[in-house]
């Protein structure tokens, strides 16, 4: 898991050169620049509607870019997707297993017969990996939402990515579910070397767990992109969220 | 005569039917399987009246091809069952295609394929004349008896439907809970979305030629809510729906031999009384 080709050795795994972001021709942002090295974690501020979802919809090929590129170090590279949870059917009824073996899937695997034993390995060792093994009968739907993160994020696991990118991981939960989530994302880069893309409103335990920012705002037309120091200290940023959070992540 | 009318058909004289009962009853189960293993997906995709509005267009396709072979003289050119896949299938990849290019939303253009070609079945009904009674037994179901090419065409394209189904399933289903998820990791979802909602309109569309609209609207929707309140497995539910389908056509078949009743009417209500049942003892096992 998270091994590196020997193609992607010498460059970042992904690369944004004035990327611009948007719909239908019309960028809601001014044109992106950065790079995600292997094992980094790199979380996306702004406000709601800054255009954080639309930056990873276009990096994961969801969504065509309205100017600029997106450069991986390969083409094929594995990427995995964690949307955020209000997006999935709340009615299909599944079990945590049955969703984390979705991660086993990868282009047209549906169309073989089913994963065998070595897939449901995968599955279970995916689950314990992140702390939800006991999880794995119960119906998704009921559990928590800090319980589902985990199965969403065993799902990713089992999916062997180079690449994961979460949209909002942490919304809707308490503090506790909160450190704990961002503790397992945490994992996912350093004990599984994925490189990390995240959403997050939690400001105070960016310097914690980022070694990048990337921080948006429309109305400013401001995009600032660097590690977290550099970002909080930029002018854009502090009109925005103040220095209260800059102190807090110092502190965190 | 008219003692003898009044009495209930009893089992013996259903045995000894058989050879007669045996094609509509065999062409019931097979809608009925194949149509509640389906709806368990038209139900989990919020597709009830997306069911609802290709049953009424494969209705109002059986109309036409009646007015076509009486008024118009084009005897085999429009076959009702011809007349069902033509006015179904249209209507599948009408809601197929992205209703925010109509400037519509999806709810609006079927609602608006629903209520015209209800409508519009009527009034095509009304101008065969001798062959009117056709049209209430394709809305409301009166399969007494069907034609050996309604049978075979519906046992193939029900065979070929629930194979392809069971095959694509980690898909479809994948699909259904997080497209986005599933597109990243190269599903094609799409195609998969595109081939769901073909089979729903293809099957809906040739057996509402055999047994009638409302019956089929009813098998597509009525066991899958029974087998989904019963069951919290999604494997469970599709064996389950699609059992439960089978049994409504196969029993809703004897109760309007027994009973006298219209057979699409008997199916329907036996399907609802399952749904109902299944609800009730769903809610009491929480």
């Amino acid at each position: 898991m998270g091994e590196q080709h020997p193609g992607c050795q010498e460059q970042p795994l992904i690369t944004c050169q004035g990327l611009q972001v948007g719909y239908e021709g019309k960028a809601l942002l001014p044109p992106i620049q950065f790079t995600l090295d292997h094992g980094e974690l790199c979380a996306v501020v702004g406000r709601n509607g800054a255009g954080k979802t639309t930056l990873f919809r276009t990096l994961l090929g969801l969504l065509p870019p309205v100017g600029g590129e997106i450069t991986t170090c390969r083409p094929d590279m594995p990427m995995a997707y964690i949307p955020q949870r209000v997006k999935l059917d709340p009615i299909v009824p599944l079990r945590a297993r049955d969703v984390v073996a979705m991660g086993l899937e990868r282009g047209g695997s549906f169309l073989r017969p089913g994963p065998g034993r070595q897939g449901r390995q995968k599955v279970e060792r995916a689950l314990e990996g992140m702390d939800a093994g006991q999880l794995a009968d119960q119906q998704f739907r009921e559990l928590s939402e800090g319980q589902k993160q985990r199965v969403l994020m065993a799902r990713l696991l089992a999916s062997e990515p180079e690449l994961a990118v979460l949209d909002e991981p942490t919304a809707a939960m308490d503090e506790v579910a909160e450190l704990q989530t961002l503790e397992l994302i945490e994992k996912l880069r350093s004990e599984y070397g994925l490189a990390v893309l995240i959403v997050t409103h939690h400001l105070p335990v960016l310097r914690r767990f980022a070694d990048k920012v990337i921080f948006l705002d429309p109305d400013a037309q401001q995009v600032v992109a660097g590690p977290p120091a550099e970002v909080f200290a930029a002018p854009a940023f502090q009109a925005r969220y103040g220095r209260e959070p800059v102190r807090g992540a110092d502190h965190g | 005569m008219d003692e003898h009318m009044d009495q209930a058909p009893t089992w013996a004289e259903f045995v000894d039917g058989l050879e007669i009962f045996a094609d509509p009853i065999l062409c019931g189960g097979a809608a009925g399987l194949v149509l509640g293993y389906l709806g368990v997906y038209v139900v989990l995709r919020r597709m009830v009246f997306v069911s609802a509005a290709i049953t009424h267009s494969a209705g109002l396709g059986v109309a036409c091809a009646f007015y076509g072979q009486i008024h118009l003289g084009l005897g085999l050119l429009t076959s009702p069952v011809l007349g069902a896949f033509g006015f179904g299938m249209g209507s599948t990849l009408l809601l197929a295609m992205r209703s925010g290019r109509l400037g519509l939303t999806r709810e609006s253009l079927i609602g608006l394929i629903f209520i015209f070609t209800s409508g519009a079945a009527l009034l095509v009904g009304d101008r065969i004349g001798q062959e009117s009674h056709d049209i209430h037994e394709i809305i409301f179901g009166t399969a007494v008896l069907v034609s050996k090419q309604d049978l075979y065409t519906v046992l193939g394209v029900g065979a070929v439907v629930l194979a392809l189904h069971l095959w694509l399933r980690r898909g479809l289903v994948f699909a259904a809970f997080d497209p986005d998820g599933a597109r990243v990791q190269g599903l094609p979802v799409a195609a998969l979305d595109f081939l769901l909602l073909l089979t729903i309109g293809l099957t809906v569309s040739v057996t509402t030629r055999a047994l009638g609209a409302m019956p089929v609207f009813a098998f597509s929707v009525l066991p899958a809510m029974a087998a989904l309140s019963l069951t919290r497995r999604l494997g469970v539910a599709l064996a389950l729906a699609a059992t439960l389908g089978l049994s409504a056509a196969v029993l809703g078949y004897m109760l309007s031999f027994f009973l006298r009743f219209p057979v699409g009417a008997s199916q329907t209500v036996v399907a609802a009384a399952f749904a109902a049942a299944a609800m009730l003892l769903g809610k009491l096992r929480r």
